[in-house]
């Protein structure tokens, strides 16, 4: 137990050295030319960014004056990591950056504007660009893009004599009873109960519930009757003992739904692969399906988009490989290698695209109508306390009421 | 340092040496000699300096530079903002303190933090002079195994300990569940449970630290007088008598600086709940280093996770000072 306060008072240091260092080194710099020789950084991220480096090394084929070096970066320590950086005044060039990112990074005024000539929002899923945007300036391209769909397991839903993929919260529900009824399984579903990350599957029935994550005016609407009854219906498996009320902190649902404990759960597309390579067993034995509607049936936009820091002098040869990387072509290319959903509407006619497995089909319906998670300085922050509000409701047993009303006071201060 | 002048040079007088005597490294016998009033600085203490030196620039960047920026910091809001732009930093006097005292997670981590010590340390302290004390007779050619068992977990990654652990605890295939279900009985989910996550942690804990107070208590009974139990058995004392009249006060010292040493890792916890739990469920293990990670390199409240190290160190002292006190070898 002793070491951490020392790491902690290491990193603090450091954080403080960096800071005395980055007050001398600021400033643009002068801009190379893209047709000079050059090497341009580029951070990826988690698998993505160890698929990146080939894709580097295949752009230096055709531009063989700018070298790529990719730096992958774990997703566990890219945040501090890039906060580190910006304080040290030693960005990459360009990265990689989660969407939920993208609002905390505009704020520290560390990102460049897009070109909106050469990179045109109509190209993209709506909601993926508009996570970039602030105040009418996008600040990243779109390169990828998931969004959360229902998993279920077909062979145990016959098994409970359900035939058809849920439609309604009704369904969904149902569904769940059965399977743990009829089919017998330990659990009816799989809600994520509390810790980081629970917003994730708390959102999508936030979402089409008809709620919204801020108001019009940009407060919070987490108190709102949409709210609750999202709780109150995210609340309703944890009461009726239909899906775990804790999990470990990095409780892989996947080996439950294998087993059938969990013969359901929401989740993102690159979850097929997951399933794929962990439970070959399962092929054929379920499906995905676009979320179980309440009012609607809406999911949020994740993903990533390639972001240039302002502090580059590469960039006409970061708007030269984001132009590559976002191409029709290198879209369906990116799905072929890294099974990532392209963010540009057209590759997904691509032939790669059309022979994807089926059970990538719920996700590009879902991504049509899916809404955006609004770029907040604060999201990390904004999202804890969604994820505390939902722990105290199926931990505590709080009264869903009561907990959106803990959770709209405890963000009020984190936006505007 | 500058009192000394050339002029005075080689000339002895008394505040040369009151000054050489406060001075490190420098002998009583040297001080009538010609070098007499050298400076801390000079030739003669170069090799002191030399070795001290990779300790002291490790002390001053990681200790030292940190505990005062931290101090500092404290009394500022220092947020993510000020990451990128340092000087727009404003000090903001006590509030960071006044608002600690309204903060319902962390007043619940001082709560979940003083269970943990209060129940804690006891228990690792008693077990450890158990273990040692065992060792100490008995066991026979055993003892090396015994020894290498029970400091094995205080050498081993917290990491690969939280998956053993979580293999014992865990609710649906672990060690106790299914002990529990051969003789018919169900086990709870013990990191689940509000009421069972931290008991969990700390026997885990426990578990995990009682080989230093072993270690410890071992060398120090090996340190009671063969004598001294000699004639406490000659007068007739049984095994508990001896233990208790003869046993435990002359460990004493090792005593204290056993249970403070525990305490004040037991403060601190950090790991066990940020790998087992994540401070859940329900904040039932939310510790303050816990809370203090989250809001410092989370959400980068640099000043308002400062002024929670800062009260944290504050307990840390007091309840050290206390033990120091309450536990004061009183055979001299």
């Amino acid at each position: 137990m002793q070491p951490i306060p020392r790491i902690a008072a290491a990193t603090a240091a450091t954080t403080a050295l960096a800071l005395l260092l980055s007050a001398c080194g600021s400033g643009g710099g002068e801009q190379t030319s893209a047709k000079d020789k050059q090497t341009l950084t580029v951070w990826g991220m988690g698998e993505e960014g160890k698929h990146l480096a080939k894709l580097g090394k295949e752009f230096n084929k055709k531009h063989p004056n700018i070298t790529v070096k990719v730096t992958p970066v774990g997703w566990d320590v890219v945040h501090q990591k890039l906060v580190s950086a910006v304080a040290a005044g030693e960005l990459p060039d360009m990265a990689q950056m989660g969407s939920t990112m993208l609002g905390e990074f505009i704020e520290l005024d560390a990102l460049d504007t897009v070109d909106q000539k050469t990179f045109k929002k109509d190209d993209y899923f709506p909601a993926a660009w508009n996570g970039g945007v602030k105040d009418g300036e996008a600040y990243g391209v779109p390169w990828y893009v998931d969004t959360r769909a229902l998993y279920y397991r077909t062979d145990l839903a016959e098994k409970a004599g359900v035939d058809k993929p849920p439609a309604t919260w009704k369904d969904q529900m149902d569904l769940a009873e059965a399977y743990k009824d009829k089919a017998k399984t330990k659990w009816g579903t799989y809600n994520q109960p509390a810790n980081i990350g629970t917003w994730q599957t708390w959102v999508p029935f936030l979402f089409s519930a008809g709620g919204e994550l801020l108001d019009s005016s940009g407060k919070p609407a987490l108190d709102s009757p949409e709210s609750v009854k999202a709780l109150e219906e995210y609340a309703a498996y944890f009461d009726q003992g239909l899906s775990r009320k804790s999990s470990p902190p990095d409780y892989d649902v996947v080996k439950d739904f294998g087993s059938g404990d969990a013969p359901m759960f929401i989740s993102g597309p690159w979850i097929v692969n997951n399933i794929k390579d962990q439970q070959p067993q399962l092929k054929g034995k379920y499906a995905t399906a676009p979320l179980p509607a309440g009012e609607s049936s809406t999911s949020w936009v994740g993903g990533a988009s390639l972001v240039t820091f302002k502090d580059s002098e590469h960039k006409a040869a970061a708007k030269e490989f984001t132009k590559y990387l976002t191409s029709t072509e290198q879209q369906a290319h990116w799905y072929e290698i890294a099974k990532s959903l392209p963010a540009k509407e057209a590759a997904w006619d691509e032939p790669a695209l059309k022979n994807a497995p089926e059970q990538l089909d719920a996700f590009e319906k879902q991504l049509k109508t899916a809404k955006t998670v609004p770029p907040l300085a604060k999201w990390e922050e904004f999202s804890a306390k969604i994820d505390e509000g939902v722990a105290r409701v199926s931990q505590k047993g709080e009264s869903p009421k009561k907990a959106a009303a803990w959770m709209q006071k405890a963000t009020e201060g984190l936006v505007g | 340092m500058a009192t000394t002048t050339p002029s005075r040079r080689g000339v002895p007088d008394r505040t040369s040496k009151v000054r050489s005597g406060a001075g490190a490294g420098s002998s009583p016998g040297r001080k009538r000699g010609p070098k007499l009033r050298r400076d801390r600085l000079s030739v003669q203490n170069g090799p002191g300096w030399l070795f001290s030196t990779p300790f002291l620039v490790l002390f001053l960047t990681f200790m030292a530079v940190p505990i005062v920026a931290t101090f500092v910091m404290s009394f500022t809001d220092f947020g993510l903002r000020n990451v990128a732009d340092p000087f727009s930093t404003e000090f903001i006097g006590l509030e960071n303190y006044t608002k600690l005292v309204d903060d319902e997670r962390f007043l619940t981590s001082l709560f979940n933090t003083s269970y943990f010590v209060i129940v804690g340390v006891p228990l690792t302290v008693g077990a450890g002079l158990f273990a040692a004390v065992l060792l100490n007779r008995g066991v026979g050619r055993l003892r090396t195994f015994f020894r290498v068992g029970f400091y094995a977990p205080v050498v081993t990654s917290i990491v690969a300990v939280a998956v053993v652990w979580r293999f014992v605890l865990d609710p649906a295939d672990g060690l106790i569940s299914n002990l529990a279900s051969e003789v018919g009985l169900s086990s709870p989910d013990f990191l689940g449970s509000k009421a069972l996550a931290m008991p969990s942690l700390i026997v885990m804990a426990a578990w995990r630290n009682l080989g230093t107070a072993m270690v410890l208590f071992l060398a120090g009974l090996q340190g009671i007088p063969a004598e001294v139990r000699e004639a406490a058995r000659l007068d007739g004392a049984g095994v508990w008598q001896e233990f208790r009249r003869i046993t435990v006060p002359l460990l004493r010292p090792t005593m204290l600086y056993v249970s403070v040493m525990t305490t004040i890792g037991f403060l601190n916890v950090f790991e066990e709940p940020f790998v087992m739990t994540e401070g859940g469920p329900d904040n039932a293990t939310l510790t303050v280093s816990l809370d203090m990670y989250h809001e410092g390199f989370r959400f980068f409240h640099m000043g308002y996770a400062s002024a929670m190290a800062y009260v944290l160190f504050t307990v840390i002292l007091a309840v050290t000072l206390l033990q120091l006190r309450l536990l004061k070898d009183k055979t001299k």
